[in-house]
C-alpha cells in the first residue's frame, strides 16, 4: 500500500490565523478556486489567496496571502461556510442563522425576506435541478423541526422552494438533484424532495459517532456505517461498491476521484474506490476538518490548514509500476478513463499497458506480458532492443523516452542467469512469430525478421530454414556475420539466394561440401547444390560449378543438366543440349547419362543424339568384349541397352554403327538388327540362322521387323526365314527341324500353297500336321468369312435398293388405255420413262424431248463449233 | 489492514459451455453487474469460505468479514455480482441495503449449529424485504464435511459427479486435508429442517409453493472445505436468475424513458413505507 496518492502541503499556518491565542480554533473552511475562507470559533472569517507553486525539488507548495478578515459580531463559532462563486456570495452559518456576504468584501448582503434561523446544518446542491446558473440550491436542516427546507439563493435574494418533513430530526444532510441523503439520529435515509418518496438505508447510532453523509457523484453517497465502514449507497438505496474500511474513530471523509480520503484521530487514510483497497496512510494529529472542493482536498487541524495535493495520476501509476503492482496500476489507469480526454487516455493507457507488460516480462510472466504488449500495441522493437545485437545496426529505432522499463538489456534483467536468458529468448521467438503475421509490424519488418533470424540461428531453431525459405525481410548485411558466427552456412546460403546472390550462396555451400566449413544442417548438401544448380537460371553459374559437381560425382552431378528443362532457347536461362554435350565430353559417364536422358527419357528426335548414344553404347560393349575382366553380367546389360536402342530408335546412322561392329563375331544379334534397319532381311536372317544359330531370335526378328507393316510384309519375312532354313547350300544343309517348328508355330502367317511347293516331297504329312491343319483351317476360315461378308454385302445392297424404291414413290401404272403425256397416244408395251413427278411417257418421246430441250440443243450447238 | 474481500473476476471454469473469458481480470472489473446474489447468514457459518471456494477453488482460513464484499462473476454474457455479507451483529443493519434489488438470496447456516438455522429466520429473513419481488431463495447448510462422510469426498472441483462418486468406503482422500478417520460431529440440522425453513420462507414472502422452485432443489448441504456441492449451488442459482437478468435487460432497453418509469414505480412502492 505504498502508493503516494496525495501529498500534504501546508496552506495556512497558525500564525496567519490566531497567532498564539490558544483558545481560538478553526471551525470550518471553504475553498473556491484560489480563495480560501476560514471560519473560527471566535466568529471571524478569514479570506486567503492561495497561490500554488512548485518548489525547487518539484514538490508542490502554497504561498498564502491573507486578504481580509471580518468579525461577524455574534460571538459564536462560524459553523459552516459555502461559497457561491457564480453569485460572488459566501453563505455563512453562524449561531443557527444563515447569512449571505459578498465574497470579496465579506460585507453582509441584504437578501430580503425572513432570516433563515434555527439552522442545524445546510448543504449546497452540486447537481442542481434548476437550469439557472446564477442560482444556488441549498438544503437546510432545521434544529427545531423534523424537516428539511430547500432554498434557492440568488445574488440578491434567498427563496424557499420546498419544505419536506422527515421522520426524525436530521443531523446531517447531503443533496444531489432531488435526492436528499439524510443522517437521522438512528439511521440514514434517502428522500426525494420532489416526490416525497423515501428509502431507508441502514441504521447507525449517532451517540456513538458523528454521521458522515458525503455526496461522491451523481446520485451516489458515501456514508459512515457501524464498524468504521464507509458505505456507498446510490439514490435507490443500493450499494454498488463494496464498502471501504475506516477506523472506528473516523471524523470526516472526502472524495477525490478515484480515492476516498478519510480523517480519524491520528491518520488520514486513502482508499481507492476502484478496488476498495487502502492505498495510503498519512499520520495527521488533531485533524479536525476534511473537505473536498472541486478536486482540492483541504484538511485542517484546529490551528492550521493544509491541502492534500493529489499526486499526478501518471506519477501514481508509475509508482505502482515501480512497485511491480501491475494490476493496481492498470485499475487506476482505467479508472481515470472518464476524467481524461479520449485520445489522451488512449495514449496513456497504451503506455501503461506496455510498461505493465515489461514489468511482467521482467518477472518472466510471459503470458501476461504478451497480453499487455499486444493490448498496448507495443512497438516490438522496444522488446527486441532488450536483447543485445538483435536489432540490425542500420535500424532507425531508438527506445522510447521516458523508458518503458528499467532494464538495460537482457543480461541485466536475467542477472546472468543463463536459463532465464534462454526462456526470454524463447518467449521473444514466439512473440515475434505471432507479431509477424499481424499488421502491427508493417513499418519495420526488417527489424523483426532480422531479430527472429538471429534468434533462430543462435538457438539452433528448426524454423530458421522455414523463415529463409518463405517471404522475409531479413537484412543480409546484418544477418550474414551472425549466421557465420553460428556456423549456419547453409542458412546463410539460403539468405544469399533470397537476396539474389546465388553466386555467393553457391560459393559458401561448395566450401561446406568440400569440408572447408563446418555446418551439419544438411547431410545431403551436395545433392541440394546439384538440385539448386539444375534450377539455377544463370548459365554462367551452372557452368562454373558443373565441373566441380561432376568431378565430385558424375552420376549426381549430371542431374544439373538432366533435371533442367530442355530447350534451344538460351535466353530463358535454359541450356542448349549441344553445348552440354560438348561440355560433357570430359565426363564420359555423365555424358552417357545425359544422352540417355535426352534420347530415352525426353525422346528428343535428333539423329545426332541417337547416333552419339548408339556409338557410346557400342564402344562400351566393344570395350567390355575386349576387356577380359568384364563379367558376363556387365556385358549382357550393356548389350541389352545397345540392342534396345538399335531396335527402338530409327534415327541413328545405321551404317556407322554397322561399320563399328562389322568385325565383331559376338555382336551378331546387333548386326542382324542393323541389317534389319537397312531392310536387308535376308542378310539379317542369314546371320541369325547360320551364324548365331538362334532360331527363336530369328522368329523374334521377323515379328519385330514386320511389326509396323501389313500382313503381306510379314508373310514375306516368314517365307524368307523359311527359305533360309531350307537353303541346302549352306554348311550343315537345310535346317529341317527349325523349318518344321516355324511352320507349325506360324501356320496362319504362311501362304500354304507356296509353302507346299517349297517343301521337299520326302517330308511326312504327320510332321506338318499342325501346319496343314492350321493352314487348312485358315483357308476354310477365310473362305467362310468371305462368304459371310458376301452375304452381308448382298443383304445390304438389297436393303439399299429397297430404301431407294421406297423413296422414289409408289408403282407407276401403265396400261393400254393410258396415254403418253407427250405424244398423247397409248402405250403398247410396258417400257416407259417416268418424267419427274412420276408421269409415264414413251421411251422415244422422252428421248425426243431431251433432244429438243434447250440445254441439249445448246450443247449440240457448241459441239458443232469445236 | 487486511480487508477481507476481493474483486477478482476469474474466468468461468465451465469454459466448455460458457464463453471463455480472458485471464486479464481488470478488463471486466469495471463492468456493471446485471444481477445481484446475496449470501446471508450468521457469523462463522462460512459465507466467505463458500464464495472463496467457488471463486478461488480453494479453502483457506478467513477472518471475520468486515462490512461486506462482492465478487463479479462472468456467466456467459452476463455479469453477476455476488455479495458476501458480514454475519456479525454489528453489521446487521447493512444487510437490507445489500439485499436491495437482489435476484437471489443464499441463506446460509452451519449444519453443526442449530442456532445458526434459527438465526436465519429470526434475524436474516427480514433483511430480504428489500430484495426483488421475484427473488429466489436457497437454504444452504455449510460445513457438511464435519457430519457427512459423503461431503468429505468431494475435492476442489466439488461437482455433483464427485459427490455421487464419493461413497463411504471409497476413500483414500488425497485432496482432503481432513483425515478421513476424523470423528464426525453431531449433525444438529437435518435437511428436513432446512426444507421446512424453506417452506416458511416462502410463506413469509407470500410466495406460492407451487410456483416457486421446490424445496428439494433449493436446499443444499455444502462444504466449503472440500468443495462438496459448492459449484452446484452457485451454478444452479446462476441459471435460475437468468430470467430476471433478461427481464432487467428488456426493461433497460428503452433507455432513458424507461429509467424514469422505473423510478416512478419505485417511488410509489417506497411511498407506502415512508
Amino acid at each position: 500500500m505504498s502508493v503516494k496518492a496525495f501529498e500534504l502541503v501546508p496552506a495556512v499556518e497558525r500564525d496567519q490565523l490566531m497567532g498564539d491565542k490558544a483558545r481560538i480554533n478553526i471551525e470550518c473552511v471553504e475553498c473556491c478556486g484560489k480563495h480560501l475562507y476560514v471560519g473560527t470559533n471566535d466568529c471571524f472569517i478569514y479570506h486567503f489567496l492561495l497561490e500554488e507553486q512548485t518548489s525547487a525539488k518539484g514538490r508542490p507548495a502554497y504561498v498564502t496571502q491573507k486578504l481580509l478578515h471580518k468579525y461577524l459580531g455574534l460571538k459564536k463559532p462560524v459553523v459552516e461556510l459555502r461559497a457561491a462563486s457564480a453569485l460572488e456570495r459566501l453563505i455563512i452559518l453562524c449561531d443557527g442563522t444563515i447569512t449571505v456576504v459578498d465574497m470579496v468584501t465579506l460585507e453582509t448582503v441584504p437578501v430580503g425576506g425572513a432570516k433563515i434561523k434555527g439552522v442545524a446544518a445546510f448543504c449546497v446542491n452540486e447537481n442542481p435541478v434548476t437550469g439557472d446558473p446564477f442560482c444556488v440550491e441549498m438544503a437546510v436542516v432545521s434544529s427545531r423541526r423534523r424537516a428539511v427546507q430547500i432554498f434557492s439563493v440568488h445574488e440578491d435574494r434567498v427563496q424557499m422552494l420546498k419544505e419536506v418533513a422527515t421522520p426524525e430530526q436530521p443531523v446531517a444532510v447531503s443533496l444531489d438533484g432531488y435526492f436528499l441523503c439524510l443522517a437521522l439520529p438512528a439511521q440514514y435515509m434517502i428522500l426525494n424532495y420532489k416526490t416525497g418518496a423515501s428509502q431507508d438505508l441502514f441504521p447507525y447510532d449517532c451517540e456513538e459517532r458523528k454521521p458522515i453523509v458525503k455526496r461522491i457523484g451523481r446520485e451516489e453517497f458515501l456514508l459512515a456505517a457501524p464498524g468504521g465502514l464507509g458505505m456507498f449507497a446510490n439514490a435507490e438505496g443500493i450499494s454498488q461498491r463494496a464498502p471501504v474500511k475506516w477506523s472506528e474513530s473516523v471524523i470526516a471523509a472526502a472524495v477525490c476521484y478515484p480515492y476516498v480520503v478519510a480523517l480519524d484521530e491520528g491518520f488520514v487514510t486513502v482508499h481507492s474506490m476502484l478496488d476498495q483497497q487502502l492505498k495510503q496512510t498519512l499520520a495527521f494529529r488533531d485533524g479536525h476538518l476534511l473537505q473536498d472542493f472541486e478536486g482540492k482536498v483541504v484538511l485542517a487541524s484546529t490551528k492550521a490548514v493544509y491541502v492534500l495535493v493529489p499526486m499526478p495520476l501518471e506519477r501514481q501509476i508509475q509508482d505502482l509500476l515501480a512497485g511491480h503492482r501491475v494490476e493496481e496500476a492498470l485499475i487506476l489507469t482505467e479508472g481515470a478513463q472518464r476524467n481524461i480526454p479520449k485520445d489522451k487516455f488512449q495514449i496513456l493507457h497504451r503506455r501503461i499497458l506496455q510498461q505493465a507488460g515489461f514489468v511482467q516480462f521482467g518477472q518472466l510472466q510471459f503470458l501476461e506480458a504478451k497480453e499487455h504488449f499486444r493490448k498496448g500495441q507495443l512497438d516490438v522493437r522496444e522488446l527486441i532492443s532488450l536483447y543485445p545485437l538483435l536489432l540490425p545496426a542500420s535500424s532507425s529505432f531508438t527506445r522510447c523516452h521516458p523508458p518503458l522499463h528499467e532494464f538495460a538489456d537482457l543480461n541485466h534483467l536475467a542477472q546472468g542467469d543463463p536459463e532465464k536468458v534462454q526462456r526470454c529468448k524463447r518467449f521473444l521467438i514466439s512473440y515475434l512469430r505471432e507479431e509477424r503475421t499481424s499488421d502491427g509490424v508493417n513499418g519495420f519488418r526488417e527489424d523483426v525478421d532480422t531479430a527472429l533470424l538471429k534468434l533462430y540461428a543462435e538457438l539452433g531453431h528448426e524454423s530458421l530454414l522455414d523463415l529463409l525459405a518463405s517471404e522475409n525481410a531479413c537484412l543480409l548485411s546484418d544477418c550474414a556475420p551472425w549466421l557465420e558466427k553460428h556456423q549456419k552456412y547453409f542458412a546463410l546460403g539460403l539468405l544469399y539466394h533470397y537476396n539474389s546472390q546465388d553466386a555467393a550462396a553457391l560459393q559458401l555451400w561448395v566450401r561446406v561440401v568440400n569440408g572447408d566449413l563446418q555446418d551439419s544442417t544438411r547431410s545431403d548438401l551436395f545433392e541440394y547444390v546439384v538440385d539448386f544448380l539444375s534450377f539455377c537460371p544463370k548459365p554462367d553459374l551452372v557452368w562454373k560449378y558443373a565441373d566441380w559437381a561432376l568431378q565430385k560425382d558424375q552420376k549426381i552431378g549430371v542431374q544439373i543438366f538432366t533435371k533442367r528443362p530442355i530447350s534451344d532457347d538460351e535466353t530463358a536461362g535454359k541450356l542448349n543440349p549441344d553445348d552440354v554435350i560438348t561440355y560433357l565430353q570430359k565426363h564420359s559417364q555423365a555424358l552417357l547419362l545425359y544422352l540417355e536422358h535426352l534420347v530415352l527419357d525426353q525422346r528428343v528426335q535428333k539423329e545426332k543424339f541417337h547416333t552419339h548414344l548408339a556409338v557410346l553404347y557400342t564402344d562400351r560393349v566393344l570395350s567390355l568384349i575386349s576387356r577380359s575382366t568384364a563379367t558376363e553380367e556387365q556385358l549382357s546389360s550393356a548389350r541389352e541397352k545397345l540392342q534396345r536402342l538399335l531396335r527402338e530408335s530409327h534415327l541413328y546412322r545405321v551404317q556407322l554403327i554397322l561399320g563399328k561392329i562389322q568385325d565383331s563375331d559376338v555382336l551378331l544379334l546387333e548386326r542382324a538388327t542393323l541389317h534389319g534397319k537397312l531392310e536387308e532381311h535376308e542378310t539379317a536372317l542369314h546371320i541369325l540362322v547360320h551364324q548365331l544359330k538362334d532360331s527363336p531370335a530369328a522368329e523374334d526378328y521377323c515379328s519385330w521387323a514386320s511389326a509396323s507393316h501389313d500382313h503381306t510384309y510379314r508373310q514375306r519375312l516368314f517365307h524368307l526365314l523359311l527359305g533360309v532354313y531350307l537353303d541346302p547350300d549352306v554348311p550343315g544343309g537345310p535346317q529341317t527341324v527349325a523349318a518344321v517348328d516355324l511352320l507349325n508355330r506360324h501356320a496362319d502367317t504362311f501362304d500354304a500353297v507356296r509353302v507346299l511347293e517349297l517343301l521337299p516331297d520326302t517330308w511326312s504329312l504327320p510332321l506338318l500336321r499342325p501346319f496343314l491343319c492350321g493352314a487348312l483351317r485358315a483357308s476354310v476360315h477365310a473362305s467362310r468369312t468371305s462368304q459371310v461378308a458376301l452375304g452381308l454385302a448382298r443383304a445390304e445392297n438389297l436393303q439399299l435398293q429397297h430404301d431407294r424404291l421406297k423413296y422414289r414413290g409408289g408403282p407407276i401404272f401403265v396400261s393400254e388405255k393410258k396415254g403418253c403425256r407427250l405424244c398423247h397416244s397409248t402405250f403398247s408395251d410396258p417400257d416407259c420413262v417416268c418424267l419427274p413427278g412420276g408421269t409415264p411417257v414413251h421411251t422415244h418421246c422422252a428421248t425426243q424431248r431431251i433432244r429438243d430441250s434447250p440445254t441439249k440443243r445448246r450443247l449440240d450447238h457448241a459441239s458443232n463449233h469445236t | 489492514m487486511i480487508i477481507k474481500y476481493s474483486v477478482v473476476v476469474s474466468p468461468s471454469l465451465k469454459a466448455n459451455q460458457r464463453q471463455v473469458t480472458t485471464t486479464m481480470p481488470e478488463s471486466t472489473k469495471m463492468k456493471k453487474p446485471d444481477v445481484k446474489i446475496v449470501i446471508l447468514g450468521d457469523m462463522n457459518v462460512g459465507k466467505t469460505s463458500l464464495l472463496h471456494r467457488y471463486t478461488e477453488r480453494k479453502f483457506k482460513d478467513t477472518i471475520s468479514t468486515v462490512g461486506g464484499a462482492f465478487f463479479l462473476k462472468q456467466w456467459g454474457p452476463y455479469n453477476i455480482s455476488i455479495w458476501d455479507t458480514a454475519g456479525r451483529e454489528q453489521f446487521h443493519g447493512l444487510g437490507s441495503m445489500y439485499c436491495r434489488g437482489a435476484a437471489a438470496v443464499i441463506l446460509t447456516y452451519d449444519v453443526t449449529n442449530w442456532q445458526s438455522l434459527a438465526e436465519l429466520e429470526d434475524r436474516f429473513l427480514s433483511l430480504t424485504d428489500t430484495a426483488s419481488t421475484d427473488c429466489i431463495f436457497a437454504i444452504v447448510g455449510n460445513k457438511a464435511d464435519l457430519t457427512d462422510p459423503h461431503a468429505q469426498a468431494a475435492t476442489s472441483g466439488g461437482g455433483q459427479a464427485d459427490a455421487e462418486l464419493g461413497g463411504v468406503q471409497t476413500q483414500p482422500l488425497p485432496a482432503c486435508p481432513t483425515p478421513p478417520a476424523s470423528p464426525l460431529l453431531n449433525k444438529q440440522v437435518s435437511k428436513e429442517d432446512a426444507m421446512a425453513l424453506y417452506g416458511r420462507v416462502l410463506r413469509y414472502k407470500g410466495l406460492e409453493e407451487k410456483t416457486s422452485p421446490p424445496a428439494e432443489k433449493m436446499c443444499f448441504e455444502t462444504s466449503a472445505k472440500t468443495g462438496y456441492n459448492v459449484d452446484m449451488l452457485f451454478e444452479t442459482l446462476f441459471d435460475m436468475v437468468l430470467p430476471s437478468i433478461l427481464k432487467k435487460r428488456r426493461e433497460g432497453e428503452n433507455s432513458t424513458v424507461d429509467l424514469e418509469e422505473s423510478r416512478g414505480s419505485k417511488r410509489t412502492k417506497a411511498g407506502c413505507c415512508a
